[in-house]
């Protein structure tokens, strides 16, 4: 390998690039918008969702829970007449989840010789939308809980204290607030899924164009011709890295509990992984569009599996395997133990170990795939 | 690649005649496009790759793989009272299933440092008075959760807390029942969950597989579409033909909402027949609703490609388009619980409405006119995204 050319290669996809703004443009812009979308999305607070209403009672006792579960922005309530009017609303997407309070509601909550029940209601969920009926379903039973404790309370009525109460509290990140979860994950999805698709990309354009074969009849051999391409790409995806740590910082308030430097160093190293992933997969792709349908492909599962959006203990034991496979996995545990418990290189050395493996491996398997067509 | 100025001369002799032509012609045009258009499509292996392989794959990741629902949950347990009671508890919280079998802590710190390692998701702490509390009503537990994954934290969280308010203590076989009083104030809330009883995670993400799959069918049309066509150079030979605009859009479209309807079926089927979920509100609001869908999304392909000049920029400019499209689509994550003016902006994507349409129908069994609105968006946005393309080319097409 001489290093000269090297250089020399570098520098001319350097000024190569820097004349067409284009695709370094598009390279800062995508991981921005995964950034801000990611940033944005997850949440597991509910506000302003529409709660159908049946009471049943009308009296002052059920009047006053519908309004606490009004009160702070939570629940929308709107008023229904029948059990199917609910339902026409629920299956027209118009209510979320609905309440129905029975007629002797009031009766109930005071005192009835002998009944030992209390007052009951009935809640139905949209079960179509899951994950927003799991949310609602916290807020709901707390607030009608706390309402009914508080109302009991105030008229003097001793709730008895039936079951044994929990009092939680949550370690790093008491809020739960899903920003810095999802925003540590996100460096794992543009580094894993961007880095492939643009890489397998480039690297089939530039074959198809034909500049690879002007090259190859230069001195440089084929290992230093694609080392040219690739560095200046990991490098701009380092770049991205520095840029997203500073915009989650800046915009979202959300910083690395760990060392950055660490995770900077971390991340650009994954950025190799990724980028050998994506030179595999060009290297076995005709098409543009090929290397887009394989890129796709391999990304969706490993994006999906990598615990990224769902937990990955959540996922049948077969299939969490399978996910140990992927370098991904391991690349958003580290990133999110940095961000969010602010571990270092000793807690994380095995996981680290693993992705230095991951990483030499799939290098030299690129390597020599590349030599192979060259 | 040469713009579109040499041909000047013979554009205008072309236009004049397009401007005497019969609408018969159009159609006519249009299918001798798509026929084209179709032949080509055979032989993509790309193409053939993601309509085979993909809905495989997605099937499998959130038929089987995917869940929000916490399983497998790693705890630790700090029992001080190691008494009857608090057993009793620790074992009625394990039989619900969700969580592994617990793991003990030494001390307070020792827990705390499980969790801080990763190696548990929640620790709770049974004090050594808790059998005495218990005795007295007034039975207190502490529960310290790993709230990195807020999601998974409140539903543990959550169980945790079901399970301890349904564990009563015991009583004495010749105590008497307490005073009725005591027990005023408890609400007992019966819930049901509509359309989907068991709250399956798999029922929400496969009614909207269709919608999944036929947006990435969208990225194969840009990066074998118009682009590559122009770095070919058939581009220019088609424009020699005497076809406008619209016509050469709308037939490039055509082969590919033939196969999009092939996708949708395989994936409804695959859904139906692996895991029984079927539209209870039948096959026809489905049909119908997927048309306007499948050509605003591939109108939408198409209007990328006319942005790019090199497949690999149109490469670019389709993640900056669908990346959006998926995550504010609520396809996955619920676009209800995003903040306002986000949650409003997602609308401009055909997808949101699609997704809309399908779990309504799949999910709620509802009918044609109960997806009235949804329709309606989705045609105004097909008739925006064709209007915009044909702008878009029009100066390349002179």
């Amino acid at each position: 390998m001489n290093w000269r050319r090297l250089r020399t290669l570098v520098r001319r996809e350097v000024l190569a690039t820097l004349r067409d703004p284009f695709t370094v443009t598009m390279l800062i812009a995508v991981p921005m918008i995964a950034l801000m979308l990611f940033g944005f999305v997850l949440s597991t607070e509910v506000k302003d969702l529409s709660l159908g209403v049946i009471d049943a009672s009308e009296t002052p006792a059920s009047r006053r829970l519908v309004a606490e579960l009004a009160a702070n922005g939570t629940f929308r309530p709107q008023r229904y007449d029948t059990r199917d009017a609910l339902e026409i609303a629920m299956v027209a997407g118009d209510i979320g989840a609905a309440i129905i309070i029975p007629p002797d509601f009031d009766r109930d909550l005071r005192v009835s010789s002998g009944r030992a029940e209390g007052a009951t209601v009935q809640v139905i969920y949209d079960g179509a939308e899951v994950v927003l009926a799991g949310n609602a379903e916290g807020y709901l039973q707390a607030l009608v809980a706390n309402t009914v404790a508080t109302m009991s309370a105030e008229d003097g009525v001793r709730p008895s204290r039936v079951g044994v109460e929990v009092a939680s509290r949550s370690l790093f990140n008491p809020k739960l607030d899903g920003k810095p979860f999802m925003i540590a994950g996100t460096f794992g999805f543009v580094l894993s899924f961007l880095t492939v698709l643009i890489t397998a990309v480039s690297i089939v354009t530039e074959r198809l164009t034909g500049t690879f074969e002007q090259l190859q009849v230069t001195p440089a051999t084929g290992v230093e011709i694609l080392l040219g391409k690739i560095l200046p790409l990991g490098a701009v995806f380092a770049f991205d890295v520095v840029l997203m740590v500073t915009v989650a910082g800046f915009v979202f308030g959300v910083w690395p509990q760990g060392s950055m430097l660490f995770f900077i160093v971390v991340s650009s190293f994954y950025v190799l992984v990724s980028l050998s992933i994506g030179l595999i997969i060009s290297a076995t792709s005709t098409t543009t569009g090929e290397a887009v349908q394989k890129s796709v492909l391999f990304s969706v599962p490993l994006v999906q599996l990598s615990g990224f959006a769902f937990a990955i203990r959540n996922m049948p034991r077969p299939v969490q395997w399978l996910s140990e496979i992927f370098p991904a996995t391991h690349y958003i545990r580290v990133s999110r133990a940095i961000y969010m418990r602010g571990a270092g290189p000793i807690d994380l050395a095995p996981e680290l170990a693993l992705l230095v493996l991951f990483g030499v491996v799939l290098m030299v398997v690129a390597l020599r795939r590349i030599e192979a067509r060259t | 690649m040469s713009d579109n100025h040499t041909n000047h001369g013979g554009g205008s002799v072309v236009r004049a005649n397009l401007a005497r032509r019969k609408p018969r012609s159009f159609v006519s045009n249009v299918l001798a496009v798509a026929y084209k258009e179709a032949n080509v499509l055979r032989h993509d292996r790309a193409l053939l790759f993601t309509v085979l392989a993909q809905p495989i794959v997605i099937l499998f990741l959130f038929g089987m793989a995917l869940s929000n629902k916490p399983a497998n949950v790693p705890w630790v347990v700090l029992d001080q009272s190691n008494s009857a009671q608090s057993r009793r508890l620790l074992e009625e919280i394990e039989s619900t299933g969700y969580f592994l079998p617990r793991q003990t802590a030494w001390s307070r710190a020792d827990g705390r440092l499980r969790l801080q390692r990763g190696e548990a998701l929640a620790f709770l702490i049974i004090p050594k008075s808790f059998r005495r509390d218990m005795e007295r009503s007034r039975p207190r537990v502490q529960l310290l959760v790993d709230g990195s994954d807020p999601l998974s934290a409140a539903r543990v969280a959550l169980y945790v807390n079901q399970v301890a308010a349904r564990s009563a203590p015991p009583r004495d076989p010749g105590e008497r029942a307490l005073p009725a009083v005591a027990s005023a104030g408890v609400v007992d809330m019966r819930q049901r969950f509509w359309f989907n009883p068991t709250l399956l995670d798999r029922n929400f993400f496969l009614a909207a597989l269709a919608g999944q799959l036929l947006t990435n069918l969208c990225m194969s049309v840009t990066a074998g579409g118009l682009v590559l066509e122009r770095e070919m150079g058939t581009f220019e030979q088609m424009l020699a033909l005497p076809t406008t605009a619209l016509e050469i859009v709308l037939g490039k479209v055509l082969p590919y909402v033939g196969v999009a309807y092939a996708v949708f079926f395989f994936s409804m089927f695959g859904a139906g027949l692996l895991f029984n979920i079927w539209p209870k509100g039948g096959w026809l609001p489905l049909i119908v609703v997927t048309l306007p869908f499948v050509v605003s999304s591939l109108g939408l392909g198409v209007f990328v490609s006319t942005l790019a000049h090199t497949s690999a920029q149109s490469v670019f400019i389709t993640t900056f388009f669908i990346m959006p499209s998926f995550v504010l689509s609520g396809i996955l994550m619920p676009y209800q619980l995003m903040p306002h003016g986000i949650r409003e902006f997602g609308g401009i994507f055909p997808l949101r409405w699609y997704q809309i349409a399908l779990r309504r129908v799949v999910t709620r069994g509802a009918g044609l006119d109960e997806i009235g609105v949804p329709l309606l968006v989705l045609a105004a946005l097909v008739v925006i995204i064709l209007l915009a393309t044909r702008w878009r080319m029009k100066p390349r097409l002179g």
